[in-house]
């Protein structure tokens, strides 16, 4: 019992009340020595968002950039600042160093006062994930060094553009070839220009071995190669960087499947039922020549093939593969095989 | 009768098993068991740039972590084929013999301790906090400075701070003298330490021994002498003895410290003007270098494509000293106590030890990379 009051005569001492109010921390009392690297200092409203600092940083999660929620009334949106988590910060500064703002975002000790270049990522690339192929692995989610920037939705993961600063850690973890791509945002033209070029001339080059394909039996597949540099060598007109070239063959030819349709003269009884059945107009009739196609106004939609009681018309299928090896040159792969749609003929 | 010392135990300051063979209270033999702290740093570094890559050399040992990052940056800095600037080579030299005097002045504290004088154990720590401080000014921070960078270093010593070092050096300097005295004419001190653990210089050189431990048994090697930088423009002396005991190391230890404080005053008084840091272009390619850190040798075998880390092998010195002390300071210690002091004495770091072991699927051989491997030799898929 005489505890007890003791204790209650201790905590009502004046003492103890004011000790207990003005009770400093750690931090207060040590007095941080000169040149002292202590954990960064952030200033929020000078962040760009560029993601450098994030790039550079060497400790796995100890800095990540976070949106706030609030509406700011000018802008119509909220700002992006780092933030830095201390318990895996191993306070190198390097963050503080590679921050391009001027005045600097993040202060360190005296390692904000450097300006060198390292590792600053210039926005080239837009990030988007493709939802056909992506497997929901997630695993774009933790590399992520953003907050919220890949999200999941109904079941579809969705990169946030207006979070995202391209640095391409999702891409490098993503274990599906192409579920995640980084799209070049600037010379859009010429990156159309480019798709067309690489279409237009596989699919001349396919529908110049006319011959070839109407011979093929429909087992078998007709295999022959490209090679890269005569594109590399057109292209280059379209668009500055070699590598942008390369990077946008390898993802055209990746997805790209062409239909090719032959057309034999000689099966033809001018029966005229395709002519009916096209939808572009593309084949026509003429007492003198006979049933005509032009391939300019083709549109590859096979109805001729499924109409034609004949066999006049032939449907293919090509797929292409780009290769890169060390020892050859690079060459597009390109497989032709028979179409598997139903045939009446 | 076999004494079990370790893992875990309040003799060793890192985890590792002793096995003494002892006949009666005598020692006659060791066996060391590692591998509770391995780490695989080599294969974390593998796939990263050097910026990622240069704080994880220095996490490779805790004590003597100022000289990982210098040699892993200074490979870099020859498979580019540049050097850093002259300023810069000078400051790693200051930093890098502080980093000297606190890991011996470390060493023969943890010595102290083992033969139970916590005098001169607290004296030795009180000693080094200091240089830390000098440490602490010159690079920003205690232990983990993440100071150097490739083609230089990060922070440029202004006049106050060296000046502020100078004073620190010659407090120590002053204070210094009397314990080496104390520990050279005690005479229970002589007794725990002199004529135990003895090694001859046949034996170190057997066992490949490096640093202060060979050079107590009359080995001459220090690799400062070759390192440009220390070579042409430094004056020093290479440390040795001849007794090769206990009291050998811990004397040749202690005299290295006034060796270094004499080194830092020459880097300090004759520091060049000019940059601190270059920018380096790293082609791909592949080098090799050594240094001499606080306990020997350590070296580093670096393979790169020009950005990222293809291939890293990390050899320190610990290794081999610890080698050496089981196979033959071991054989004959009079007592289980003089043993564990004896095992103090060749200032084991387990932590940095810890290196690769290579296991083969196929025909389950193993093979451990503790020496000086060409990283190239060994086949990895």
């Amino acid at each position: 019992m005489s505890s007890v009051i003791w204790y209650l005569y201790e905590f009502a001492r004046k003492g103890w009340v004011e000790n207990f109010a003005g009770a400093a921390t750690d931090r207060e009392i040590v007095e941080s020595p000169d040149r002292f690297r202590d954990f960064p200092e952030v200033i929020r409203e000078l962040c760009i968002a560029c993601g450098a600092c994030t790039a550079a940083c060497p400790s796995p999660a100890a800095i990540k950039l976070v949106r706030t929620n609030d509406k700011d009334a000018e802008n119509g949106e909220g700002i992006t600042y780092p933030v830095i988590n201390t318990d895996a910060c191993i306070r190198c500064g390097f963050c503080a160093e590679v921050c391009p703002t001027d005045p600097k975002t993040l202060r360190t000790g005296e390692s904000h006062l450097i300006r060198e270049e390292f590792t600053i990522l210039p926005a080239e690339k837009m990030f988007v994930i493709d939802d056909y192929l992506c497997i929901r692995c997630k695993k774009c989610m933790k590399a992520c060094k953003v907050e919220d920037a890949i999200i999941e939705e109904d079941n579809k993961v969705m990169i946030d553009q207006s979070k995202c600063i391209a640095c391409g850690e999702c891409a490098k973890t993503c274990p599906v070839k192409g579920a995640i791509k980084g799209i070049y945002i600037s010379n859009v033209e010429g990156q159309k220009d480019v798709i067309n070029l690489v279409i237009h001339t596989l699919e001349d080059l396919i529908e110049a071995k006319q011959d070839e394909l109407k011979d093929l039996p429909p087992e078998q597949i007709m295999k022959f190669e490209v090679p890269f540099a005569d594109i590399l060598e057109e292209a280059k007109g379209m668009l500055p960087e070699e590598e942008q070239i390369r990077d946008m063959v390898e993802k055209v030819t990746d997805r790209l499947k062409l239909r090719i349709i032959t057309w034999n003269d000689s099966k033809c009884n001018n029966c005229r039922l395709c002519v009916d059945d096209c939808p572009s107009g593309a084949i026509t009739y003429d007492e003198e020549k006979g049933v005509q196609r032009d391939a300019n106004k083709c549109l590859r939609c096979t109805t001729c093939y499924q109409t034609c009681p004949f066999g006049v018309a032939g449907s293919y299928v090509a797929r292409f593969l780009l290769t890169s090896t060390e020892l050859q040159e690079d060459k597009i792969m390109v497989t032709v095989k028979p179409a598997l749609l139903p045939f009446r003929g | 009768m076999i004494v079990p010392i370790g893992p875990i135990h309040p003799a060793l300051k890192e985890p590792l098993r002793l096995k003494l063979q002892t006949r009666g209270e005598k020692v006659i033999g060791a066996e060391i068991d590692y591998g509770y702290v391995h780490r695989g740093i080599e294969r974390v570094m593998e796939g990263k740039t050097w910026q990622k890559a240069v704080y994880l050399s220095e996490r490779v040992c805790g004590i003597c972590s100022y000289i990982h990052t210098q040699t892993f940056t200074e490979t870099f800095e020859k498979i580019a084929g540049e050097e850093a600037p002259l300023r810069a080579q000078f400051l790693r030299v200051i930093a890098n013999e502080l980093d000297r005097i606190q890991s011996h002045l470390l060493a023969n504290s943890t010595y102290f301790n083992t033969i139970e004088h916590e005098t001169l154990f607290m004296y030795m720590l009180s000693l080094r906090e200091p240089v830390m401080d000098a440490i602490e000014l010159l690079t920003g921070n205690r232990v983990h400075m993440a100071w150097n960078v490739v083609g230089g270093v990060r922070l440029d010593a202004k006049e106050v701070h060296l000046k502020s070092i100078m004073n620190i050096l010659d407090n120590l300097e002053s204070q210094y003298a009397r314990y080496p005295q104390m520990f050279e004419h005690g005479p229970l001190l002589g007794l725990r330490s002199k004529d135990v653990g003895y090694m001859s210089k046949e034996d170190s050189i057997k066992a490949r021994a490096v640093g202060p431990i060979a050079r107590a048994s009359s080995i001459t090697e220090d690799l400062r002498t070759e390192k440009p930088v220390y070579k042409d423009h430094l004056d020093f002396n290479v440390i040795w003895r001849g007794e090769g005991d206990n009291f050998a190391r811990n004397m040749n230890r202690f005299d290295e410290v006034t060796e270094s404080i004499k080194i830092i005053k020459q880097a300090i008084e004759n520091l060049p003007e000019g940059k601190v840091r270059k920018k380096v272009n790293i082609p791909a390619g592949y080098a090799d270098n050594r240094n001499e850190a606080p306990r020997g040798e350590v070296a580093y075998m670096i393979e790169t494509n020009g950005n990222l880390i293809k291939n890293i092998s990390i050899r320190t010195p610990s290794i081999m000293n610890i080698d050496a002390c089981a196979r033959y300071m071991f054989k004959d210690v009079a007592t289980v106590a003089d043993a564990v002091a004896t095992y103090a004495s060749v200032d084991p770091c387990i932590a940095c030890t810890e290196r690769v072991t290579i296991i083969d699927e196929e025909s389950g051989k193993v093979h451990e990379v503790n020496g000086l491997h060409n990283v190239k030799s060994i086949n990895l898929k």
